[in-house]
């Protein structure tokens, strides 16, 4: 993994009216991470990653790749926690892939496998099931050859066995091609297991660090209450 | 059959209606992808203030419609993005005190005016030279833009967000793509009237959805069949002698419901 910086967070506060939805955040993470968002309901986990997309007003500063978010759009892949569309809607998984510009064919062919598109590539996206349809998303993402992955309770809405080979399928990700990926989770075991960098939101930043170290149950009790209890598998 | 096209005002009718139909019959795939049939039916309804300060002003209606659609359509987007009320109630809002203003400026002008009862319930028959000049000439520019944007308009219409982080500059595509949709409305005034427009962007897409697996099967088929529309719709016309927009409109209603027996015929032998 290398040691550059490919985000970095200073100040960051959201306010809708004078409610406060996040709290002067200051964090970074580095190339290569696999860094998973941890909170419970309403603790900002979404807000935080619309506000590094630019997708909503915000204070503070968000660089990415040392530079403003503009510059670095191009090099994030998203997938959203939600894609609402008409789902009578005529439209082929082939041909919502072809709306995004893939310079390196060789590159979409090897997402479109390792993802596992090609199954269903002629099938209309509204056909699709829970797992598809999360998987057509993380294929779109990825056919920017983006540096950086965000992706917000991908695993909502998808079986235990879906759920596991999604998080297979980010390590593979994430060690081949060197992805820095960041997710939203309720799994608190899956992402102890497959996460690099934990970081827990309660409006503030709660824990910062490897999930070992990270995730105590002390944190947990300050995130999820009293009645939450934790039992790491360490294998 | 081929003596409706020796007359002068049925080859300019035909051409309109070829153009018009097409350009519609794309756009509507949009207006229904995006649920925006009120837009397009308050455009038509508040273009009636441009149409009368064109009969007022004695200059050609169709171009001070034309401008009046962008006005309202800027203004549509403005208050959608500053305020925060619903689209359909600033559209309702704007196209009443569209047509509102039309019929003060009208009450200005005594005696009867044949171009405004073109406009409010069109005749295809009516068009004039220079209203084909600029029928096809912003068509042409508007089928340009949609060829080189289609991809583009597409995902915005899908998801602005998912639209945004593809490259797509959201804000001003989606200013020109209510200023191009406001104006084919209007262009399609002569054929169909302010009452009747929204049907030629509704009825072809809405029929062609029933038996598209594909997006561009679906812009194929809305094309085609808004063609075969129109043109039968101006051939029963000219043959029963009645009004052609009602005439289009009720040829498209019959096609719609075809297609929709048809598909239900077959899923019970299925």
């Amino acid at each position: 993994m290398g040691n550059d910086k490919i985000l970095e967070i200073e100040n960051l506060t959201v306010k809708y009216n004078d409610h406060v939805i996040l709290n002067s955040l200051n964090f970074y993470v580095k190339s290569g991470e696999i860094v998973a968002i941890i909170g419970p309901n309403g603790s900002g986990k979404t807000t935080l990653l619309k506000a590094i997309l630019g997708l909503i007003p915000h204070q503070g500063c968000v660089k990415i790749l040392g530079g403003p978010l503009k510059s670095a759009l191009k090099y994030i892949g998203y997938v959203p926690q939600r894609f609402d569309f008409d789902k009578t809607f005529p439209l082929m998984v082939k041909e919502f892939l072809s709306f995004i510009k893939v310079a390196n064919r060789q590159w979409r062919e090897e997402v479109l496998r390792e993802v596992g598109i090609n199954a269903f590539l002629d099938k209309r996206i509204g056909e699709l099931s829970g797992g598809q349809l999360q998987r057509l998303l993380i294929a779109k993402a990825l056919l920017k050859e983006p540096k950086l992955l965000l992706l917000d309770e991908a695993t909502s809405g998808v079986d235990m066995a879906a759920e596991m080979t999604f998080y297979e399928l980010i390590q593979h990700l994430n060690e081949t091609h060197n992805l820095t990926i960041m997710l939203i989770s309720h799994e608190v075991n899956m992402v102890y297991k497959f996460a690099t960098q934990i970081l827990c939101l309660n409006k503030d930043l709660v824990c910062n660090g490897r999930p070992r170290e990270a995730i105590t149950q002390e944190v947990l009790e300050r995130l999820y209450g009293k009645s939450i209890l934790f039992q790491p598998h360490e294998h | 059959m081929l003596d409706i096209l020796q007359y002068p005002f049925m080859q300019r009718a035909i051409i309109a209606g070829v153009v018009l139909a097409g350009l519609l019959a794309w756009l509507g795939v949009f207006v229904i992808m995006r649920k925006m049939s009120f837009f397009s039916d308050g455009i038509a309804h508040a273009s009636l203030a441009g149409i009368a300060v064109g009969v007022l002003a004695s200059f050609h209606p169709l171009t001070t419609a034309v401008l009046f659609s962008i006005v309202f359509s800027l203004a549509i987007y403005f208050l959608e993005k500053k305020t925060n009320l619903s689209s359909d109630a600033i559209i309702g809002m704007l196209f009443t005190s569209g047509m509102a203003l039309g019929v003060v400026l009208i009450s200005f002008k005594s005696g009867y005016q044949p171009d405004l009862v073109s406009f409010l319930f069109g005749n295809i028959l009516a068009i004039k030279p220079l209203d084909l000049v600029v029928i096809t000439v912003l068509s042409a520019l508007i089928v340009v833009f949609l060829f080189y944007n289609h991809k583009n308009i597409t995902l915005m219409a899908l998801d602005a967000d998912t639209a945004y982080l593809d490259g797509v500059r959201v804000n001003p595509l989606q200013i020109t793509f209510y200023i191009i949709l406001a104006v084919s409305v209007v262009l399609g005034l002569k054929i169909l009237g302010i009452v009747l427009v929204s049907a030629l962007l509704i009825i072809p897409a809405s029929t062609a959805k029933l038996v598209s697996r594909s997006f561009k099967g679906l812009i194929l088929k809305s094309i085609i069949i808004s063609e075969i529309v129109v043109l039968v719709g101006i051939a029963l016309s000219y043959y029963l002698d009645s009004p052609t927009g009602p005439m289009i409109v009720l040829v498209g209603t019959a096609v719609f419901f075809a297609v929709f027996s048809y598909k239900q015929l077959l899923s019970v032998v299925k």
